[in-house]
């Protein structure tokens, strides 16, 4: 189904929640797997995209359709992992590097990535991004999203998103270079 | 010294290394949201007011609270009723107003009564049992001198 037929489906009281669940059934992988990437853990995640439709839920009548409804929910995904995060940090006044060795020890149990040693490397290079960064990045190097469409998921425009994904590069290569090197993380986690 | 890492020389794997969610994960996915996000079509009062955001309940909770108080002010400085005093002594039984009337401490006699019957004859008709024609013979048969009808 369309996103309009969706929405004009939405819009009538008869038919809204099915209009939802058609929504739903559309989008949760993306939205399950974009914030996955971004909080690693499945419950996580699980948590996170419930909330995001339920948001979606409570908005989508005043959803003006400026923008494409997907990139539109990839936003409100993109606003709760970000916040979601650091309120993990505040709450356990946790640094910056923490919550990233923290993803970093659940990403090296997960079975995917075992064996792995070079994307091991990349992974603990990605994870140790400042947030925004590191969705930049993803977006970028995974998703291989458009820099217009990344400036409307993420309110950035579109020059500053090219610096942020040169800047996030460059410190995912130094990393796994370095690591490569010396043998081990430069950050002692191995 | 291994050559340094560039991202756009490795294998890209297209996502990240990630396990799969478990089986069956996203057939469940949907009526779970949906059971946090469908309402029936009559929900129960309580169960809108609990769900309703913080605003409204706040909002509905002051409301209640200043209508109670307003309510409570304007009913304890209103007037019960719109009585005056002539109606209230009509609700008064006709024989306990003569008895009171008649009574030692209030100085009225049957006299002062019977001079009522011009203005209002009903009153006599309980405890004089006679026509106005038939009281109006019995006073004119009265000597004059004479100051009580007994």
């Amino acid at each position: 189904m369309e996103d309009h037929e969706i929405l004009a489906k939405f819009h009538e009281p008869a038919s809204r929640n099915l209009a939802f669940n058609q929504l739903v059934r559309k989008y949760q992988q993306k939205v399950y797997w974009h914030v996955r990437k971004m909080v690693v853990d499945h419950d996580d995640a699980d948590d996170l995209t419930q909330d995001v439709f339920v948001k979606v839920w409570k908005n989508l009548e005043n959803f003006r359709q400026d923008a494409q409804l997907f990139t539109w929910i990839y936003r409100i995904a993109t606003n709760e992992c970000l916040s979601f995060l650091q309120s993990k940090r505040r709450k356990f006044f946790l640094p910056l590097n923490d919550v990233g060795a923290e993803l970093a020890a659940k990403l090296e149990a997960d079975p995917a990535i075992a064996g792995d040693e070079i994307e091991l490397k990349l992974q603990r290079a990605i994870l140790r991004l400042p947030d925004k960064q590191r969705l930049v990045f993803n977006l970028r190097y995974y998703d291989e999203m458009p820099y217009e469409q990344m400036a409307e998921v993420t309110g950035t425009s579109v020059g500053a998103l090219k610096a942020s994904y040169h800047h996030a590069a460059r410190k995912v290569e130094e990393y796994v270079t370095t690591a490569d090197n010396l043998g081990f993380a430069p950050d002692g986690a191995n | 010294m291994k050559p340094p890492f560039r991202l756009d020389q490795h294998l890209r794997r297209g996502v990240q290394p990630l396990s799969n969610p478990p089986a069956g994960y996203f057939d469940q996915l949907p009526t779970r949201i949906m059971a946090q996000v469908a309402v029936p079509a009559h929900r129960p009062l309580l169960v809108w007011l609990w769900q309703a955001p913080m605003y409204v309940r706040t909002g509905l909770a002051s409301t209640v609270l200043l209508g109670t108080f307003a309510a409570s002010m304007w009913l304890g400085s209103a007037p019960l009723g719109v009585a005056t005093p002539a109606v209230t002594l009509d609700a008064v039984p006709q024989q306990q107003l003569v008895e009171y009337l008649t009574s030692g401490e209030t100085h009225v006699d049957m006299l002062d009564l019977a001079e009522l019957p011009t203005r209002q004859l009903g009153i006599t008709r309980q405890y004089l049992k006679s026509s106005p024609t038939e009281l109006t013979e019995a006073l004119d048969a009265q000597p004059a001198e004479d100051g009580s009808l007994l």
